[in-house]
């Protein structure tokens, strides 16, 4: 005899997500760096920042942590890169 | 009441369990189809409309209800009257102290150790003595199973994409425990948390696998938690502070029992005895940094405080074996979380 059983799994429903338009160039934009606090991520930022600001042009870059690698960036410093930044790098260093 | 899940219409019994495999559902182990009278009866016994959000998973935005739980619940094997305490570990979850994103995805591979505490316990013959951690108990097997479900089907932890353990462990499948509340020389676990003894209540911990050390030559409790502390000092996740819990058994509850030592005596001698030097864990390559002349003066304690180290009351009443389990991470990225089961 047939049998219906029920998905397990999470339905995707439609959702709209606005994305910033992205720069054309990075001639004189601010970096904001995202440090994970995995040992070394701040030294791989900051060699990413410096041949962004060498090579292309940037201008200048703010490096901040997070509270923890598996955390999203905590209010303070979104509120800060918002402030001082037009670019993020964000990357898993370890 | 209306299930909203899509359908699946298949031949027969063993149709429906070779199609949760091709579909990438199950854990590796056969389940038990999810059928609107088993997954209804999983809701009626929770007290819960299949639309309630049970947890809001905010690094992967995803949304648990209910009805996705019950379906896990179901295949992993779970009678319905344990769907309460499922709920209560869901809810526990989306706790931001618990931080989901970081254990379910890091390459540690934890998995979610559950401790269940309170007269629900005993109703739902979850094991607290002998095999704690081994096979054999229909809850202990399938409450943390359904977790697990949830987390992989739900909430998107598959291996190889969002879990992406390098080693993981056994207790992966399940790892779901009680307190042997009756026997043990400490008040009830959760007591410890602001809950009653009378009340319900599920502890949740993103933990490695449990570490066991034997101790059968001191009849003290100072000479068992040397034996502890000496396993401990340099442990996974040493230096980075994470909580532990350490589960005695029967013998050893009888020690500290007799002893009249209570579970801060416990804490207080474990926190001050598994202390290293800076110097030892640059050593051992757990801390960074060049060795300075300081650091062999300087110690570091393995939790940042002594409630750091969950004291539980578990396992065989024969046997001289105890276990410590390390959490995964740090505080900063994930603590243990109580939650209370409330019963419909």
């Amino acid at each position: 005899m047939a049998i219906q059983i029920y998905d397990p799994t999470t339905e995707v429903a439609d959702r709209h997500i606005a994305f910033v338009r992205r720069p054309q160039s990075l001639k004189g934009v601010r970096i904001g760096l995202v440090d994970n606090t995995k040992h070394n991520s701040d030294q791989l930022l900051l060699r990413i920042a410096g041949i962004l600001e060498r090579d292309h042009g940037a201008k200048a870059h703010l490096i901040r942590k997070k509270k923890s690698a598996g955390a999203a960036p905590h209010a303070e410093i979104v509120e800060e890169y918002k402030a001082n930044c037009d670019v993020i790098v964000a990357g898993v260093g370890d | 009441m209306e299930l909203k899940s899509r359908r699946h219409t298949v031949s027969d019994l063993a149709g429906a369990i070779e199609l949760c495999y091709t579909n990438g559902w199950t854990d590796g182990l056969p389940v038990v189809p999810p059928t609107a009278e088993r997954i209804e009866a999983m809701l009626e016994a929770g007290g819960l409309e299949p639309g309630h959000e049970l947890a809001f998973i905010e690094n992967r935005q995803v949304s648990v209800t209910a009805e996705k739980v019950a379906i896990n619940a179901v295949m992993a094997g779970c009678k319905a009257e344990y769907m309460p305490v499922i709920a209560a570990t869901v809810e526990a979850l989306a706790d931001p102290l618990y931080g989901y994103h970081g254990p379910a995805t890091s390459t540690g591979g934890a998995a979610v150790f559950m401790l269940v505490n309170g007269p629900i316990a005993a109703r739902l013959e979850l094991n607290s003595g002998d095999n704690l951690f081994g096979p054999g108990w229909r809850a202990n097997a399938t409450i943390g199973r359904a977790v697990r479900l949830v987390m992989r089907n739900v909430i998107g932890t598959l291996p190889g994409e969002l879990d992406r353990s390098a080693l993981g462990h056994g207790g992966k499948y399940t790892f779901c425990i009680a307190e042997n509340e009756q026997n043990s020389p400490w008040a009830a676990f959760h007591t410890t948390r602001g809950f009653r003894a009378d009340q319900n209540a599920v502890t949740i911990f993103a933990a490695y696998a449990p570490h066991q050390f034997s101790n059968r030559l001191s009849a003290t409790p100072e000479g068992v938690l040397a034996t502890a502390c000496a396993h401990m000092k340099i442990s996974a996740g040493s230096a980075r502070q994470p909580q532990y819990a350490m589960v005695f058994a029967g013998e050893h509850q009888t020690i500290f029992a007799k002893a009249g030592w209570a579970r801060e005596d416990v804490q207080r001698y474990v926190f001050e005895n598994t202390k290293n030097t800076v110097a030892e864990l640059k050593r051992v390559h757990m801390l960074a940094g060049e060795l300075a002349a300081e650091d062999e003066k300087t110690m570091y304690t393995l939790v940042e405080q002594p409630q750091d180290l969950l004291v539980v009351a578990a396992g065989g009443r024969a046997g001289v074996q105890s276990a410590f389990i390390p959490g995964w991470g740090g505080k900063n990225g994930s603590q243990s979380v109580t939650r209370e089961i409330r019963l419909p």
